[in-house]
């Protein structure tokens, strides 16, 4: 379990997130949904430190809030960025195997077969084009590898930043259902990011509703998704 | 011109060819990993050349002594190179004070050396000598070639290769490049960013310094060792920015037009590099090879 307390971020003067407490379980898909610039990225990016923030972050009875971005990769909290982050001059294998980097080193020598084989299994595209550089991918695609790329890294906790940007709905039905896979199947606990609520909801155990920096309502997915305030909100008219 | 004249050019024009690739794929993988355009690279080539007339003359060590001694110090130095420049300013919002810091070294550098070894150009044993202490030549059908040419283009030939090896075959290079392309996914998924890039300053500056090592038998050892940067420059917006294959053609390309300029023009060889460059500027400005990430419509 992640438990956040207190968390504040900040880029120069301003504060980009307010305070923020939050619990992520174990074996959970827990969403994070709210609107542009309410701090969503942020709260990923502080738990990654790669942002400057303050407050506790505990994984497993671990602070967090001390270690440096590759050491909370090493603890198997993997970040999966905005926009993808794929390497576009690798090819499709060699940006999976850049994610086994965090539990086996620089220099060490991994087996890592069995990993490679089984994000193939959940993305049997990759093996296609196991050998074109990441560039030329599609947006799904890429999506896939950026994924695929966190599974590697033997992931506990995996944190997907709006994998659906930019993205064809039938496509995101698609990267959905694989994301749910992952979860239900292989235990991984699942912090995700969305700007898509209802879809969001739909997936989650628990969902947490961010706005300008503070947390504005949290509750079982199941209860917010009918919550008047959050369909006004977040879902457009007549969404169910 | 006859054969004999057109195959000592051409070897010439190689080994310097390869000193001047070594060189500019140093400049590339730092411009590439670190953002930094190192305008101290030059200066690699009088460091090493200073290093190996302190191992090999000062200290009169044998070849078999010297070679990896040379070696290690210039490892040491890259890594010292980035202390100094790299980790104080790499959190700049300047991006031109790190490429103003490599300036800046490079006039350290000249003046340290000049103040430790004086100001006068000073001679390095060469590799392979006759009995007298003069460059030996390899004499095949009539053609002499200086051993140290030969040898000078073995040399880079190799370290090529290796760089080679090191970025398509090898898991650490894969890290590098990774890193090279996207930093801050690199620190996200567990790429520990600053050993790739100390690995990167270590190896593009033991590979200028490797390149002072052998030239400097030919030309002397001293400071002035560093105007050949210019060469590199050259080499690189021939071969295209972010290259290391291009860098290594473009390379090769001013070191052979530059050889065979000094047959008739040997007054004018500088003015022939850099009408060179200035051709490939105006009719392809993008260098020869272009980077293998393409733009997607």
């Amino acid at each position: 379990m992640i438990e956040i307390r207190d968390l504040h971020c900040y880029y120069g003067a301003i504060e980009a997130l307010r305070g923020i407490n939050m619990k992520i379980e174990d074996g959970a898909i827990t969403c994070l949904i709210g609107s542009n610039g309410a701090g969503k990225t942020s709260t990923l990016k502080s738990i990654s430190n790669v942002v400057c923030r303050t407050g506790g972050i505990i994984y497993d009875g671990v602070d967090l809030s001390h270690l440096r971005d590759i050491q909370i990769a090493r603890q198997g909290v993997i970040h999966v960025p905005e926009g993808r982050g794929v390497f576009p001059g690798l090819t499709v294998e060699e940006n999976l195997l850049t994610g086994t980097v965090n539990w086996h080193g620089l220099f060490g020598k991994g087996r890592y077969d069995q990993d490679l084989a089984e994000v193939y299994e959940l993305f049997p595209r990759l093996q296609e084009r196991r050998n074109q550089l990441a560039w030329s991918l599609s947006g799904g695609e890429q999506q896939m590898l950026a994924i695929g790329r966190g599974l590697m890294g033997r992931p506990k906790v995996m944190m997907l930043d709006e994998p659906s940007m930019g993205l064809a709905p039938l496509v995101v039905a698609e990267l959905f259902e694989k994301i749910v896979e992952i979860n239900r199947e292989r235990g991984i606990t699942i912090l995700l990011v969305e700007q898509n609520a209802k879809l969001a909801l739909k997936v989650s155990n628990y969902a947490y509703v961010l706005e300008q920096g503070c947390i504005l309502l949290e509750g079982p997915a199941e209860e917010l998704r009918y919550d008047p305030r959050v369909v006004s909100a977040y879902m457009g008219t007549g969404a169910h | 011109m006859n054969f004999n004249l057109f195959v000592s050019l051409l070897v010439n024009g190689l080994a310097m060819g390869m000193v001047y690739a070594l060189l500019a794929m140093g400049l590339i993988m730092l411009f590439r990993s670190a953002g930094v355009m190192n305008f101290a690279q030059g200066m690699m080539l009088a460091v090493g050349a200073y290093i190996s007339y302190a191992t090999q003359v000062q200290a009169d060590l044998p070849l078999y002594a010297a070679i990896p001694l040379c070696l290690a110090s210039y490892v040491v130095f890259g890594l010292i190179f980035m202390a100094c420049i790299y980790l104080p300013l790499k959190d700049t919002k300047f991006p031109a004070a790190i490429v103003v810091a490599t300036m800046g070294t490079s006039s350290i550098l000249s003046e340290a050396c000049t103040l430790i070894w004086g100001g006068e150009a000073l001679s390095v044993p060469y590799l392979v000598t006759n009995g007298e202490g003069k460059s030996a030549y390899l004499t095949i059908g009539g053609v002499s070639i200086q051993w140290q040419y030969i040898l000078t283009t073995i040399v880079g030939v190799v370290l090529i290769f290796l760089v080679y090896v090191l970025f398509d075959k090898l898991y650490v290079g894969k890290m590098m490049e990774a890193a090279a392309q996207d930093k801050y996914t690199a620190s996200l998924i567990g790429i520990p960013k600053l050993v790739t890039i100390a690995i990167t300053y270590a190896i593009a500056i033991s590979l200028g310094c490797i390149g002072g090592f052998m030239v400097s038998p030919v030309t002397y050892c001293s400071v002035s060792l560093s105007s050949l940067q210019l060469r590199a420059f050259a080499s690189v917006v021939i071969g295209g920015t972010r290259s290391i294959k291009g860098a290594v053609i473009g390379a090769l390309l001013v070191g052979l037009v530059e050889a065979f300029a000094t047959v008739n023009l040997s007054n004018y060889k500088d003015a022939v590099v850099f009408i060179l460059l200035i051709v490939f500027l105006l009719v392809k400005p993008d260098g020869l090879v272009r980077s293998k990430i393409g733009d997607k419509a």
